[in-house]
């Protein structure tokens, strides 16, 4: 009996620690916030974890000192991604993805020194874009509402009112 | 019954008659084309075949006005009443372009112009640089590399356009297109993610009502800019350095 009860005892042991363990790792290790789009990143997460600055180096010489301006690998397109943009509610519990990681090895982090900490909001991007965002309308500050039926019928409304 | 001319089109004319109607469209008033069909793929490095150069008309340029200060504030993200600079004094706040007054002493006759980098061809903020981070692109833009910039301030001092600021403090909420901060020399960069883009102007340009200032490849002889330099008496500031500015004056 005793050699048993003596094995139920080990396993029950070893059943305990494989559930404690992975908690305890859990904690120990940064939070890492989940992407806000994309399911994949431009390389695997394990590459993207130990060469990301690699990546990143490459193409800022690429991009200012030469002008190239592919998306892949620039800092704008990471955030893109991984942090919330401006305006947007966020929960500051998770913190930022950069950061958390930099924190927790203790290296430095200064690319946020000079770039944006987070991506322009959505109605920016879509101004920007847009075929009303002409000087003349930027001029009158007329992008405010860049949604193409406002704008059409502001513009609709007024000419109206002039005749 | 005389056939009509019409039907005489052959399909090559027809082409060529339908490309001039598209041309057309895209100078009809309101309709603004920013150049995109000349604009390099996006993974092609700037080419040494473009020369990026800016024609400043100050003959248009009103006195009061500070519509391109502005503009490139609210663009770049410097200066302004929202600058995070809060601690410098005026005079060592970033400044990328600014509005100078000219006066002939001998008539007090003024003019008003704005003077920023002159992206010259043989730039001396580029001679000086210890690091190599202030650079000329291949297509003639003038711009610091943040990311080598000791901040020693050499190329301010060689600079004889007083184009060039140092920031002294740390900065915010950065324009995602400008990265800017402290420690780093700066200056007006001709709206470079702009011209990336093939967009073909900059933020100053496009806020001119008076559209004094024209921005353009001067390498390619039917650009506007090309064209304006080659009927019109156009001056390059300090031409005595043989620095050959990418920016000109015409009426100074």
């Amino acid at each position: 009996m005793k050699p048993v009860r003596k094995l139920l005892g080990l396993l029950s042991a070893a059943l305990l620690l494989t559930m404690l363990v992975p908690n305890a790792i859990a904690e120990v290790g940064p939070i890492i916030p989940k992407a806000i789009k994309g399911k994949q990143c431009v390389e695997d997460t394990s590459e993207m974890r130990r060469n990301h600055m690699d990546y990143l180096k490459k193409h800022r010489v690429e991009a200012l000192r030469h002008g190239v301006r592919t998306k892949q690998y620039s800092l704008k397109e990471c955030l893109e991604c991984h942090v919330p943009a401006k305006g947007t509610e966020t929960s500051a519990e998770n913190g930022q993805f950069c950061k958390n990681c930099h924190v927790f090895v203790g290296v430095k982090l200064d690319c946020f020194d000079c770039h944006a900490t987070q991506p322009e909001p959505l109605d920016a991007k879509a101004a920007k874009l847009h075929p009303f965002a002409t000087p003349a309308m930027k001029a009158l500050g007329r992008i405010d509402q860049p949604h193409s039926a406002i704008v059409m019928n502001r513009l609709a409304t007024e000419k109206r009112e002039a005749e | 019954m005389s056939e009509s001319n019409q039907t005489d089109l052959t399909r090559r004319q027809f082409v060529g008659k339908g490309a001039a109607a598209a041309a057309a469209v895209t100078v009809a008033p309101g309709v603004l084309l920013y150049g995109a069909a000349e604009a390099r793929n996006l993974d092609q490095p700037a080419s040494s075949d473009v020369r990026w150069g800016m024609l400043i008309d100050t003959n248009k340029c009103d006195k009061g006005c500070n519509d391109c200060v502005t503009a490139c504030q609210t663009e770049n993200g410097w200066g302004g009443e929202n600058s995070n600079e809060k601690n410098s004094s005026p005079e060592q706040k970033a400044q990328w372009i600014r509005k100078v007054e000219l006066k002939d002493i001998s008539t007090g006759h003024t003019q008003s112009l704005p003077v920023m980098c002159q992206h010259c061809e043989n730039p001396p903020c580029v001679d000086v640089c210890p690091t190599t981070a202030s650079m000329k692109r291949a297509d003639g833009v003038v711009l610091v590399d943040r990311h080598l910039c000791i901040g020693c301030r050499f190329c301010m001092m060689a600079c004889p356009y007083k184009a060039r600021s140092f920031v002294h403090e740390s900065l915010t909420d950065q324009k995602a297109h400008a990265p800017r901060g402290k420690g780093c020399v700066e200056s007006c960069n001709l709206c470079v993610h702009k011209l990336d883009a093939g967009e073909g102007v900059t933020a100053c340009s496009v806020s001119c009502t008076k559209g004094a200032i024209t921005v353009g490849d001067l390498n390619d002889e039917k650009s506007e800019i090309a064209q304006q330099l080659k009927n019109h008496k156009t001056t390059q500031i300090r031409a005595d350095l043989g620095l050959n500015t990418g920016v000109r004056y015409r009426g100074i």
